[in-house]
């Protein structure tokens, strides 16, 4: 650190990334509607690499600082731990939205607009007790494995820890794959009206969700094997540890409500 | 209560006292009307007195914080007032300050909800019209008469007649017979509009997909005004509503020629009749 | 300190993880926005000054400026001039923080909204623009009635703008809850602090539903989902549901660090404490509370339920209990005071008043019945632009007075901000209050002509409006000569009602403060 240590906290170093990342989510946003209206795929595409180019940077910026500067004292920890439950919190409203958008097209007590009959009746919905309830096992059986991981770093057992999170990895990655199997052999399509609108939207942002925390946890994969995470200093992968928490509790929430009683509904 | 404010607004305001046209031409605004239009069906007037209980509240609320405003102003100033008192804490007068307009809101509350579940619906309703809105215009069914249907479309600028009011006038008004509870259905055929007549009191907006409901019961005869009361597009503004209220004899005689005229040759509007179906619920 | 934490030319902005130099460059995109948003308000009150069209001839056109005109006051000059201009430079400093909890969190966050603005203006440019209202309903916002990609734009600004808000409140909540100084216990931070705390709450819960309403909207405009078209069994009313769960808590967001603003600047000219502090404290939090059970006063003529309206009429009402208790707790603040009557106090005296009648102007609309009469028109205009346009703006201006010697080093002129107090006092009341004339007769929103009977009230508005805009002018004239000819500002320029801790840095405020962190223990801190 640079500054002389008259306080705990961390005075980050200008950075070029937030310039960066802003001008990735431009060409984004413009890219992405000459992709819709246009059908120019490009440059959305390289939104997207500008994108992932921002994140690796900061993020190894990050790590840097938290590995070499020793910026992250505790008192910094604790403000990044309180930062990712505010950013889970705010992810919760998100998928709240779409629960909201399910409930009123299938509850008439809602809404006037809701369907006399949920299923729709030109809908064959996917069988909850094959694919789905796998998956929900899969994922539960994930939350395990990364709690299991969570002590091992606790506890200062880097190998245990390593073969928790390689393990989630590769549950969360069987997981995506049924998925996506799934939603191969559904009957309706994307299109298919507001069930089909409700059930892909539901479950496919969950879906891109069970994808980034397996990215996040695919980096604590290498970060605990370089020896990042340390009893005393583990915030990275507590981060993660939490967001596959949270995605494992929407997926409850999903296949209670879109795949379980979404499948008889009334 | 609102005479009397009509007068001082004006002279507040513009600092001359403004004119309001006596014998009022009923339906539509004046110029420099400051309040309500001039109520003509039950609903448009219990509105009106409701409005005075909530305007008399209100306009006492401000006075009584301007008033204080003032006061503090005048008596707590750093000339007369050179040494500030701390006191920063007075329970009484919290639970005061907290009290006195929870019991104004449940006084408000009580004619409320009475004016709400009043206006809602009407039990027996003697007949029924259809409102469909369009981009931009307004169509009209009477299931009751024969079922027959026309368009109602404002008259451009350079086509109207004297004493047909800018904006407002259209080529076929809507016809209610007067003192006849009527209920109105209402939905629309493309993007959201809402239907209001002011001095009836009536604002619903018209849903595609969805029938809506509302009633009225107008006074007296005469044409009542109003407009298209939801961004609906480029012609937002020229979609107005013209309800034309006339006697049971004359409605009657009305609705036979009309039956003929708007005769239905083309199963257009067909659409509001499947949707009266779900309005039950 | 090194140069690597002090850069200097355009990386010290354009890299910058300093709270003070972001809260600049968002003032100034306030500023921005604000001059484009005005000009735009004033050109809508030079077409509705006489009835029939004066200059707008493509009513599209004048339906685009509204929605312009809507978003950019809201989006782009309210929040970030108080939440991302005056959050950022004063919760740190008021709470003896060094910084924000997440510096460069902090600079994507404007920067992000720099973004958004760009890609609102690319909106109102492609395609014949957005003509949908900021509230954008469907279906007049679907693929259907806006086929260009001018909708899409607007979505995606939006979502760009949610994005820079919701990091923007992980931020300031992070920064509030972890980083106050020894003894800074929340119950003794500044009420400025606990406004912007309950305002980054609402924005972390109420954006994120925005953005699932918006990325429906999305995909149905061009993926061929059905979430909001009645053809595939969806329901536009939907729309009107996501969007005002959102927006009625945003338009607390707007008016809540309002409140905080006030309480300060109340107190320190009347030299006294803030009266019923924790009252006032968590008065906001009611607020903020109640703000997202009512959003369906929105919606009182789309065909609810007798029964849901008669809820939303109750909760409505409950709101304005809480906000009593902050009107009537300043006034209390005032009383025995000895109040100095400088800029920043009578922006905050016109603030409650103009304030108590656009707030007793919503809860004439809470009522849904009377809402029939007044829902969608100039009434609504004049109820909302009196808590808008008037009390936060006043809000902002009071608390640029406030604090422009802190940010800059130098003291504006007292007779030039009179002047502009009172110009700005009487144009907007001349704007805005014949408006609800206009709407309690009946005058639509959102029309580019009228019937003739309005005609006078509405040069009256248009007159006020012309006020207005010498007003904002002659501000932007004062903000100049703040900063080329203004006094040198002392550390603290009001005195002994100035407590909080921004007054005991040097003015203008060094580039890291707070270095040394303040000790607020009750001892150390005199109390
Ligand atoms: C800063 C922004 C802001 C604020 C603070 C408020 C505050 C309130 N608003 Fe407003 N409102 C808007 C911004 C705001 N509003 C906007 C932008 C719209 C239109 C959106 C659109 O359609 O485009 C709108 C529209 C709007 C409507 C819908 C109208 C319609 O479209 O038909 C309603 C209806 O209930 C409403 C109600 C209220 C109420 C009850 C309050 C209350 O919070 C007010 C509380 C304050 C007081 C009451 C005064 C002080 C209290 C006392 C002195 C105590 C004693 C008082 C009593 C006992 C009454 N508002
Ligand atoms: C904060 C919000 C805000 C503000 C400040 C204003 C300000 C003004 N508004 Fe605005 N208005 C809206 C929000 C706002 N409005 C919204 C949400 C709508 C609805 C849109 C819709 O229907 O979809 C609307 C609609 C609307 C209409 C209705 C149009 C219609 O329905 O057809 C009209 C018409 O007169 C109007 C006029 C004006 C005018 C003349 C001003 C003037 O007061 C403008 C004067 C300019 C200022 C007061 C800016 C001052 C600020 C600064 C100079 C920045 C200072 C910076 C610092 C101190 C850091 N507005
Ligand atoms: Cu139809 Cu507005
Ligand atoms: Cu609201």
């Amino acid at each position: 650190m640079s500054q002389a240590n008259k306080h705990p906290w961390h005075m980050v170093a200008p950075s070029p990334w937030p310039i960066v990342g802003t001008i990735s989510a431009f060409v984004l946003a413009v890219g992405g509607v000459l992709y819709m209206h246009e059908d120019i795929p490009w440059i959305l595409a390289a939104g997207f690499a500008l994108l992932l180019f921002t994140f690796f940077g900061w993020w190894r910026d990050v790590v840097r600082e938290a590995e070499h500067d020793a910026a992250h004292t505790n008192v910094v920890q604790q403000g990044l731990r309180v930062g990712v439950v505010l950013f889970i919190a705010s992810e919760v409203m998100f998928f709240f939205a779409f629960f909201w958008a399910y409930f009123n097209a299938s509850v008439p007590a809602i809404s006037f607009a809701a369907q006399t009959q949920w299923p729709p009746a030109d809908i064959v919905p996917l069988d909850t007790w094959t694919i789905p309830f796998l998956n929900t096992l899969i994922l539960l059986t994930s939350g395990a494995t990364v709690t299991y991981a969570h002590h091992a770093v606790r506890e200062g057992h880097r190998d245990k820890a390593i073969v928790g999170i390689g393990l989630t990895v590769l549950l969360g990655a069987i997981f995506l794959g049924f998925q996506i199997f799934e939603y191969g052999h559904a009957t309706f399509g994307f299109t298919d009206g507001i069930y089909a609108s409700s059930f892909y939207m539901a479950t496919g942002f969950h879906g891109f969700h069970v994808f980034v925390g397996v990215c996040f946890l695919s980096v604590c994969f290498f970060r605990a094997r370089a020896g990042h995470f340390t009893p005393r200093q583990h915030v990275g992968f507590e981060a993660s540890a939490w967001y596959w928490h949270f995605v494992d509790v929407v997926w409850l929430f999903l296949f209670c409500a879109v795949y379980w009683w979404g499948s008889f509904g009334l | 209560m609102f005479k009397h404010f009509r007068d001082i607004a004006g002279l507040i305001v513009l600092g001359c006292v403004t004119v309001v046209g006596e014998a009022s031409a009923a339906g539509m605004a004046e110029p420099w009307q400051v309040d309500l239009q001039t109520p003509a069906s039950p609903v448009a007037e219990q509105i009106r007195s409701f409005n005075a209980i909530l305007f008399s509240l209100e306009a006492l609320i401000t006075l009584v914080v301007l008033g204080l405003m003032g006061f503090i102003i005048w008596r707590f100033n750093a000339k007369r007032n050179p040494v500030p008192n701390k006191r920063t804490h007075n329970t009484a007068l919290e639970i005061l300050w907290t009290v006195v307009p929870i019991l104004i809101l449940v006084v408000v509350a009580f004619p409320s909800l009475r004016l709400l579940f009043f206006m809602d619906r009407t039990q027996d309703a003697e007949m029924t019209i259809k409102v469909v809105g369009h981009q931009w215009y307004w169509s009209y069914e009477y299931p009751d008469h024969g079922d027959f249907t026309f368009d109602s479309i404002m008259i451009p600028d350079d086509e109207l007649k004297p004493g047909q009011p800018r904006l407002l006038a259209v080529d076929n008004p809507v016809v209610v017979p007067v003192g006849v509870n009527v209920r109105v259905l209402l939905t629309s055929d493309d993007v959201i509009h809402s239907w209001a007549v002011p001095s009836l009191g009536l604002k619903t907006d018209t849903v595609p997909g969805r029938t809506n409901e509302t009633w009225v019961n107008v006074n007296e005869e005469g044409t009542y005004y109003g407009m298209c009361s939801e961004l609906c597009g480029i012609n937002h503004g020229y979609m107005p509503v013209a309800v034309k209220a006339v006697s049971k004899a004359e409605f009657d005689a009305w609705s036979k020629n009309a039956k003929q005229e708007f005769a239905r040759n083309d199963g257009q509007a067909t659409h509001v009749v499947q949707a009266v179906g779900e309005v039950s619920q | 300190m090194t140069a690597e934490h002090h850069p200097t030319g355009w990386r010290r902005w354009v890299y910058s993880t300093n709270h003070k130099d972001i809260g600049t460059m968002y003032i100034v995109l306030s500023m921005i926005g604000a001059i484009i948003g005005g000009g735009m308000s004033w050109y809508i009150r030079l077409e509705l000054a006489q009835p029939g069209i004066q200059f707008i001839e493509d009513t599209q056109l004048y339906n685009v400026l509204v929605t312009a005109h809507g978003f950019l006051m809201v989006f782009f000059v309210v929040m970030p001039a108080m939440i991302g201009g005056f959050g950022n430079w004063f919760v740190p400093l008021m709470i003896g923080a060094p910084d924000m909890s997440f510096p460069r969190m902090n600079n994507i966050s404007f920067w992000l909204l720099v973004a958004a603005l760009v890609l609102l203006v690319i909106a109102g440019l492609t395609g014949g623009g957005p003509g949908t209202g900021w509230t954008v309903y469907p279906p007049l916002s679907s693929a259907t009635f806006h086929p260009g990609p001018a909708v899409d734009f607007a979505i995606l600004s939006l979502h760009v703008a949610g994005a820079s808000s919701i990091l923007g409140a992980i931020n300031l909540i992070t920064t509030i809850i972890n980083m106050r100084a020894p003894g800074m216990t929340m119950h003794r931070a500044p009420l400025f602090v606990w406004a912007i705390l309950v305002t980054a709450f609402l924005l972390l819960l109420a954006i994120p539903v925005l953005a699932g309403a918006l990325t429906m909207l999305l995909t149905d405009r061009n993926f061929g989902t059905s979430f909001f078209i009645p053809e595939g069994g969806g329901d536009p009313i939907l729309w009107q549901h996501l969007f005002w769960f959102f927006g009625h808590p945003e338009v607390y967001i707007i008016i809540i660090p309002a409140f905080g603003i006030i309480s300060q600047i109340i107190a320190t000219f009347s030299k006294k404490p803030v009266f019923g502090y924790l009252g006032m404290a968590y008065a906001m939090c009611a607020i903020g509370f109640v703000g997202f059970v009512v959003w369906a006063h929105h919606m009182y003529t789309v065909g609810l339920d007798v029964n849901t309206r008669a809820y939303f009429v109750l909760a409505t009402m409950v709101i304005a209990v809480p906000t009593g208790i902050k009107i009537f707790s300043w006034l209390a603040t005032m009383w025995g005071g000895s109040i100095t009557f400088k800029t920043p106090m009578l922006f905050a005296t016109g603030f409650i008043a103009l304030f108590v009648a656009g707030g007793v102007t919503g809860v004439v609309l809470s009522n849904a019945g009377m809402d029939v009469a007044l829902h969608d028109t100039y009434y609504v205009v004049a109820h909302f632009h009196y808590v808008l346009s008037i009390a936060a703006v006043f809000a902002m201006y009071a608390g640029f007075y406030y604090w422009i010697g802190k940010m800059s080093g130098r003291q504006y002129s007292e007779t030039l901000g009179k002047i502009h107090f009172w110009a700005s006092f009487v144009g907007v009341n001349l704007l805005f209050f014949p408006q609800h004339f206009l709407g309690a007769a009946g005058m639509p929103r959102r029309i580019p002509d009228y019937p003739d009977a309005y005609a006078g009230w509405n040069m009256v508005s248009s007159i006020g409006a012309l006020i207005t805009a010498i007003g904002t002018v002659f501000f932007l004239y004062i903000v100049w000569h703040t900063l080329t000819r203004g006094q040198k500002a002392k550390a603290n320029p009001w005195g002994e009602g100035a407590t909080t801790l921004e007054w005991t840095v040097a003015s203008p405020a060094p580039f890291h403060t707070h270095e040394e962190l303040p000790n607020m223990e009750p001892a150390q801190a005199g109390e």
